[in-house]
């Protein structure tokens, strides 16, 4: 994933450079507060440990091998943010003495792997899953080993996207490409097919292996990052397990961006077909010679619907009318339920503080 | 191989392996373990750390450069080739390095070998496809058949010069960027970047973390040899060699972090309170501006020809 000099435009690594400015000043600051005058050799040893860790190769089935990153685990043992400066460091000493990634394309480099890669393993996929969870139980090593995977397939995802933006964004007058020569289509898939596989397998069993030895062998190295997690799963308090009302709201939000499958079925529900639009066939589809004297009286009573048949507009735009009536609708229903909501608890209320008055009145008379 | 004084690898370690000829004409050929193989891909670390800083006490005309005018020119170099839209330009460009090469007594094989061992491996097997059709469509100049799915496979015209604008490109940034670094030793590189207003915490950690890249390497070593004197099976096992990989990789960690506590109290031994001071002895002379000349001439002749013959 190290992507050398030539291959991106000057462009693309001065983008890359201005995102990351900031971030290595934040991860300054706050590596500086939480682990004071000590951060200068904690850093520099998570950066010769990161630059050890892409050293091990490991061998994969078809006779290559593959190297982690470590940016996750180093996130996991130090935090984050000294994740962040840490694989940097190591970033810059590769570049500079082995040529494994670029000096200009240093910026890049370190956005894919030193800022997506931790902070998407650590708090999109580690965190939340250890949530009460204890210092020494498995689910810790297994959560760490996911975010390492997810971070090395997301850091992956960003490289083939700078990569497959050059031959579009920057090619001369006969559309020759300039710096790398892959589309989207070609850089994307062929960036996440190795790192789905080969090296975030590999990142995943080291991350797996590391934290589940030092759960076994030197729990105060987890210390570090992680200084109230109680060290066994009898320690741990769980706060008792509460549905909040908004989980409802997941299915509802599911099925609303469900909602144009509809579109993919074309003829109306068994039986609710309308015997006036189309007559001969609701007649031989039935084994009927005439409509019913009283379907016929009282089909269509009711033709002033604003989005009939879940259309407007005389079914100009089917597609648009089925979503616009389908986006009314929810939003009818909300409304009203929100209407009941609001009108039980006024009442809730109001029979609260009138019962309030009462007992009032009996603590005074008693 | 000559150790340098103060080093930390001993001989052995930087040898290849026992009763196994390089080039694989004596003996039994053995697959090493991958594990082995990672200790070599180490020891030759080592090797180059330490060969690099003799090339960079060589009297030559980079080495005798101000190391902040160094950084910075050849800084704008990389630009300026990254900026170059043809490959004769580039080619012009990486004549140039060579002329740099020459001129701060780098022997021109070890130059070219040094920069050309990272390009096959990066850029060649990754623009090889480019060059045909399927990828850049264009006029075929090497018909290869037609066994994709009856259409005719080849390698086009605009495939082949985009690839070759791609491959000197990397190879002359590559050779810029191992010229600063063959002629610049660590202590001064570091002490330009911090003259360039790069924050003392970066500087600190770096030059901290190269040390202790050595230092944890001889650890590493240290336990796989370990581990090998109470080895009896001579076949190398995948799985016990993965459980040593990660095994290795924690207990590293606890390593590492108690050697910190201990560099950290000796830091503090010493007077450290957050911040470090370093002697940064700079200057610039007649030669320092001779060179930004010649580099900024470089630097609007290749842009200038770049532009007419784009």
């Amino acid at each position: 994933m190290h992507i050398p000099d030539g291959y991106l435009s000057p462009e693309t690594c001065a983008v890359g450079a201005a995102v990351m400015v900031p971030s290595w000043s934040a991860a300054g600051r706050r590596v500086r507060k939480t682990v004071k005058s000590r951060y200068v050799p904690l850093l520099a040893i998570g950066a010769a440990y990161a630059f050890l860790v892409m050293m091990l190769n490991v061998p994969i089935p078809d006779g290559t091998t593959a190297h982690a990153v470590g940016a996750v685990l180093i996130a996991v043992i130090l935090g984050p943010w000294a994740a962040v400066i840490g694989v940097s460091t190591a970033l810059a000493i590769q570049a500079l003495f082995f040529g494994d990634g670029g000096v200009l394309a240093y910026g890049v480099n370190c956005f894919n792997m030193a800022l997506v890669m931790p902070m998407a393993g650590y708090f999109l996929v580690y965190r939340p899953l250890t949530r009460h969870v204890s210092l020494t139980a498995p689910r810790r090593a297994f959560a760490a080993a996911l975010g390492g995977y997810i971070g090395i397939c997301t850091a992956a995802l960003c490289c083939g996207i700078e990569l497959g933006l050059q031959p579009t964004l920057f090619h001369n007058a006969s559309g020759q490409p300039l710096y790398a020569p892959y589309h989207l289509a070609q850089a994307v898939p062929a960036m996440l097919l190795a790192h789905l596989t080969l090296a975030g397998g590999v990142e995943f069993a080291l991350t797996l292996g590391v934290v589940s030895y030092l759960q076994r062998a030197n729990l105060p190295m987890l210390r570090i990052n992680h200084a109230a997690v109680p060290e066994t799963d009898a320690e741990v308090i769980r706060p008792p397990r509460r549905v909040r009302w908004w989980w409802a709201l997941l299915p509802i939000a599911v099925m609303g961006l469900a909602t144009p499958l509809g579109l993919l079925y074309n003829s109306g529900a068994y039986g609710e077909d309308n015997p006036k639009a189309d007559t001969a066939k609701f007649l031989h589809k039935n084994h009927l010679t005439a409509i019913p004297a009283g379907l016929n009286h009282y089909a269509n009573f009711w033709h002033h619907a604003l989005f009939n048949g879940y259309d407007f507009s005389h079914d100009k735009h089917p597609a648009l009318g089925y979503v616009v009536s389908a986006f009314f609708g929810a939003v009818a229903i909300s409304v009203a339920l929100l209407t009941m909501f609001w009108v039980v608890q006024l009442v809730r209320r109001w029979r609260g503080s009138h019962d309030e008055d009462v007992s009032d009145l009996q603590a005074v008379g008693t | 191989m000559s150790t340098a004084p103060g080093a930390i690898a001993p001989d052995w370690l930087v040898r290849s392996e026992v009763g196994l000829c390089p080039c694989g004409c004596v003996g039994r050929r053995r697959k090493g373990s991958f594990v082995e193989k990672t200790l070599t891909g180490a020891a030759d670390v080592m090797h180059q750390a330490m060969f690099g800083d003799e090339i960079a006490a060589g009297p030559g005309l980079l080495q005798r450069l101000d190391a902040r005018v160094k950084v910075l020119t050849l800084l704008g170099l990389l630009v300026v080739a990254a900026l170059a839209h043809t490959t004769a330009v580039l080619l012009g460009l990486y004549a140039v390095t060579f002329l740099m090469a020459w001129s701060s007594g780098l022997r021109l094989s070890f130059f070219v070998k040094r920069v050309w061992l990272f390009i096959p491996v990066f850029t060649g097997l990754v623009v090889l496809p480019a060059t045909l059709n399927i990828i850049t469509p264009g006029q075929i100049v090497v018909p290869l058949g037609n066994w994709w799915f009856g259409h005719t496979i080849g390698l086009t015209s605009q495939g082949l010069q985009s690839a070759a604008l791609i491959v000197t490109r990397v190879a002359v940034s590559i050779s810029i960027v191992v010229l600063l670094t063959l002629t610049t030793p660590w202590p001064r590189l570091m002490g330009a970047l911090r003259a360039l207003r790069i924050p003392r915490l970066f500087i600190q950690v770096i030059s901290m973390a190269y040390r202790y890249i050595l230092h944890l390497l001889g650890s590493v070593e240290e336990m796989y040899v370990a581990r090998r004197s109470r080895t009896v099976n001579p076949s190398t096992d995948l799985k016990a060699g993965r459980a040593f990989v990660s095994a290795t990789a924690g207990a590293l960690f606890g390593k590492a972090h108690h050697l910190s506590e201990e560099v950290h109290q000796a830091m503090v031994s010493r007077g450290y309170s957050g911040d470090a001071r370093a002697i940064d002895s700079f200057r610039l002379g007649a030669l320092e501006i001779a060179w930004t000349a010649a580099c900024v001439v470089t630097a609007c002749a290749v842009l200038g020809v770049d532009r007419v013959i784009r």
